[in-house]
């Protein structure tokens, strides 16, 4: 390809992302009636990162991060400045299929199309990625990008969690990680550096956890979209100022209880979200669930619960404990479907729906994402042995389907609207 | 009532167990002095070698004595006396489980000092593989066994089978190191002695020698080195399924995360694993509840005592902690 068109064509594909992006900010922001205040911070922060090319982090050197397991503490501990690369652009998703086969996540998809040629602005000096071994695609995806030019650090993730080679193995690989993210930087990983990162990201994991025990509550105070929103902007959020940012959004919710003012109705049918990750701009299906009439109150997936819901506990704050600590954090408790086995993600979903008081579960599969595809067996007996009625989508960012999904989203809600009212 | 439950389960268990090992220590190695005696049938190792300092003795050291009997008098009033060293020994075991390792064992408070010292010099401890760790923890079951048996077969020789020496009364006391660290610390240190006396004292007391060296390395670089092997320990968890005290876990709450597994100084794999079980106290373990301050998820991990919980999960208390442990 020479230069000048592959250049047209790319400016084409940047002007499609910030166009999808503005739509979808549209939809967030005007669609739904009385967002809390405190979600214009979110909103605002989205239109000027992926509308008006501004940057959200401090100037620093940006690593690139593809998955959720990758330890953020060791990368702000070397200096470095974390963002997650996982796009839910349909722009960058058709971009990335250069390098792909068509039936290919397109998650995978569009992160490869989103460092491809020249990058949104926000992203413009980032060359240092950081690629966990999870997936096949993903997996595959890191050479890739190496492809593209990018210097990519394969982090090896282990296959399985349950065993003590597991564990090793994973310590051991952080272990390496620690130095390879001081090369990345040019920073060193101290005591003094780690422990403060640790307290930062637990922070912000406590100030996520008090926004998650709100959203326990009946009526719901939060609507599924903007919770999304406000986890999906801890990808490249400035950390400080995204736990600050949340804690007001929780400050403002508690008043709003107070005020007896709610996001849904008392008799919204309850939404637990699970499977491929919703990412901005792809926020279809939880829209979708949202302007039929239910409320997601709490979500089992890698692009919010997953992320920040568990906790590193050290032991001994030395070097040598933190590092094992969070190296154990980002292995034993993850719900990925890449494991071997998924008993923990059938409790995890099912320990939600009981404090969250769920009516029926969403569950998306990103076509092409054979795992979680895989695992739709399992967690639907066993959410079916539990009472929880599931509604299975498989799609992708393509917004061709929408028309469709919408009424099969309808009538699942309105199913469980029925089933309440039986029921009562 | 609920404000004072928030506190407790805020506070910092680990700060609150130091001071009461310290007190436990003090009053178990210099009660003495203030003539303080809680008897001879204690759960720990309050050591009877410390003759001038100790506040109660080591429930071991009486058990093999009143084993040290004939057949015949089992069925005595001799026996009696045995009964009711049980019958004391299981009162105090009833009410603080095994948490008498945890807070109140002063070889065990000894360990985690040697602990805190390694931490401080900023030296990474070491762990047992999980197949050692398995193999391990046997060794202390065939101790207890052992310690029963041998004062039995001097009090009951058999015909065809070789005498076993009058020197070997106290099998485990001669090779166990509380025996010589604990009378230390009243001055006396009458115990770091080879008796040549016999060839069976010198054997066992060289070997108690050695086993005190293994002590001091083995405690330094491992936590809570000794408790795998405590015969004491292995007595306990027999019946620790019965206690008031209870460590109680929420399967359906756990999220599996592995935090309380990986500040467990006992490598108690199951706290983290095992989502079937109520009641999770495994043999090696002492109760000293870091896994509950570990836990950041609420209610999951709970100690009770008669059913009532007395220090729980919870997810405040679990961030503030790390915050506060962290910012020291």
């Amino acid at each position: 390809m020479s230069a000048a068109p592959q250049g047209g064509r790319r400016a084409a594909v940047l002007a499609q992302q910030i166009r999808e992006s503005a739509q979808a900010l549209a939809t967030l922001e005007r669609e739904f009636p009385d967002n809390p205040a405190a979600m214009d911070y979110f909103y605002k922060l989205f239109h000027r990162v992926y509308c008006e090319g501004g940057r959200a982090q401090p100037e620093g050197t940006l690593v690139g991060t593809t998955c959720v397991q990758v330890p953020d503490e060791i990368v702000r501990a070397a200096g470095g400045i974390p963002v997650r690369l996982c796009s839910g652009s349909h722009a960058f998703d058709q971009a990335g299929a250069d390098f792909m086969p068509a039936k290919s996540c397109s998650l995978v998809k569009a992160t490869l199309g989103l460092l491809q040629d020249e990058r949104p602005a926000w992203l413009d000096t980032l060359d240092r990625v950081v690629n966990l071994t999870t997936c096949d695609q993903k997996k595959k995806a890191g050479q890739m990008m190496e492809e593209l030019g990018c210097q990519v650090h394969h982090l090896e993730f282990p296959p399985s969690k349950e065993s003590e080679h597991a564990r090793a193995f994973w310590r051991a690989s952080v272990r390496d990680f620690v130095r390879a993210a001081e090369r990345m930087t040019g920073g060193r990983v101290t005591r003094a550096s780690l422990r403060e990162s640790i307290l930062a990201v637990s922070r912000a994991q406590a100030a996520y956890r008090r926004l998650q025990r709100l959203r326990a509550e009946s009526p719901a105070l939060l609507l599924g979209k903007d919770a999304f929103l406000v986890t999906n902007a801890y990808f490249f959020d400035d950390l400080e100022r995204w736990t600050a940012a949340v804690d007001a959004l929780v400050a403002e919710l508690e008043a709003r209880r107070e005020a007896g003012i709610s996001a849904a109705l008392r008799r919204a049918p309850r939404i637990l979200f699970t499977g491929s990750p919703p990412v901005f701009p792809n926020l279809k299906i939880p829209v979708l669930v949202e302007q039929a009439g239910g409320v997601i109150v709490a979500d089992e997936t890698c692009s919010a619960n997953r992320m920040l819901n568990d906790a590193v506990s050290v032991d001994e704050w030395n070097l040598y404990d933190m590092v094992d600590a969070v190296a154990d954090r980002y292995l034993k408790p993850c719900t990925c479907p890449i494991f071997t086995s998924n008993g923990d993600r059938l409790r995890r979903l099912l320990d939600l729906a009981r404090t969250h008081a769920v009516d029926g579960v969403v569950y998306q599969a990103f076509a092409g994402c054979q795992v979680y595809e895989m695992e739709h067996h399992s967690v639907s007996r066993a959410l079916a042995e539990a009472g929880l009625p599931c509604l299975y989508v498989e799609t992708d960012y393509s917004p061709d389907d929408v028309g469709q999904l919408s009424t099969r989203v309808e009538a699942f809600i309105e199913s469980l609207r029925s089933r309440r009212r039986r029921r009562q | 009532m609920k404000r004072l439950r928030a506190f407790v389960n805020g506070a910092d268990i680990q700060r609150f167990r130091t001071w009461f090992q310290l007190f436990a220590f003090v009053l178990l190695v210099y009660g003495g002095y203030l003539y303080i005696d809680l008897g001879n049938s204690l759960p720990v190792f309050a050591c009877g070698f410390n003759d001038a300092g100790r506040g109660g003795v080591c429930y071991l050291l009486p058990l093999q004595h009143q084993t040290h009997i004939p057949w015949e008098s089992l069925f005595s009033w001799r026996a009696l006396g045995l009964v009711f060293g049980f019958l004391t020994f299981f009162a105090w075991l009833l009410v603080l489980n095994k948490a008498w390792c945890g807070y109140v064992c002063p070889l065990g408070t000894i360990q985690d000092w040697m602990t805190a010292l390694r931490r401080r010099l900023r030296l990474r401890y070491s762990v047992y593989s999980l197949e050692s760790f398995t193999r391990l923890k046997k060794v202390k079951y065939i101790l207890l066994v052992l310690l029963i048996l041998i004062p039995f077969a001097i009090g009951n020789p058999v015909e065809g089978l070789p005498h076993v020496p009058e020197d070997m009364a106290t099998p485990f006391c001669t090779i166990c190191p509380a025996r010589m660290v604990i009378p230390a610390f009243t001055g006396d240190f009458s115990q770091w002695t080879l008796d040549f006396s016999t060839r069976t004292a010198l054997v066992m007391t060289s070997l108690g020698m050695a086993i005190l060296g293994i002590f001091f390395v083995g405690a330094f670089v491992n936590k809570r080195f000794f408790c795998f092997f405590c015969p004491m320990s292995a007595l306990q968890a027999l019946f620790s399924n019965i206690a008031l005290l209870k460590l109680r876990k929420d399967g359906g709450k756990c999220t599996r995360c592995g935090d309380c597994y990986r500040v467990c100084d006992m490598q108690i794999k199951a706290i983290a694993d095992d989502v079937e079980r109520k009641t999770l106290i495994e043999d090696d373990c002492m109760m000293c509840l870091k896994c509950v301050a570990a836990c950041p998820e609420e209610g999951c991990l709970k100690a009770t005592f008669m059913g009532i919980p007395v220090y729980e999960a919870t997810e405040e208390g679990f961030f503030r902690r790390l915050q506060r442990r962290g910012g020291e």
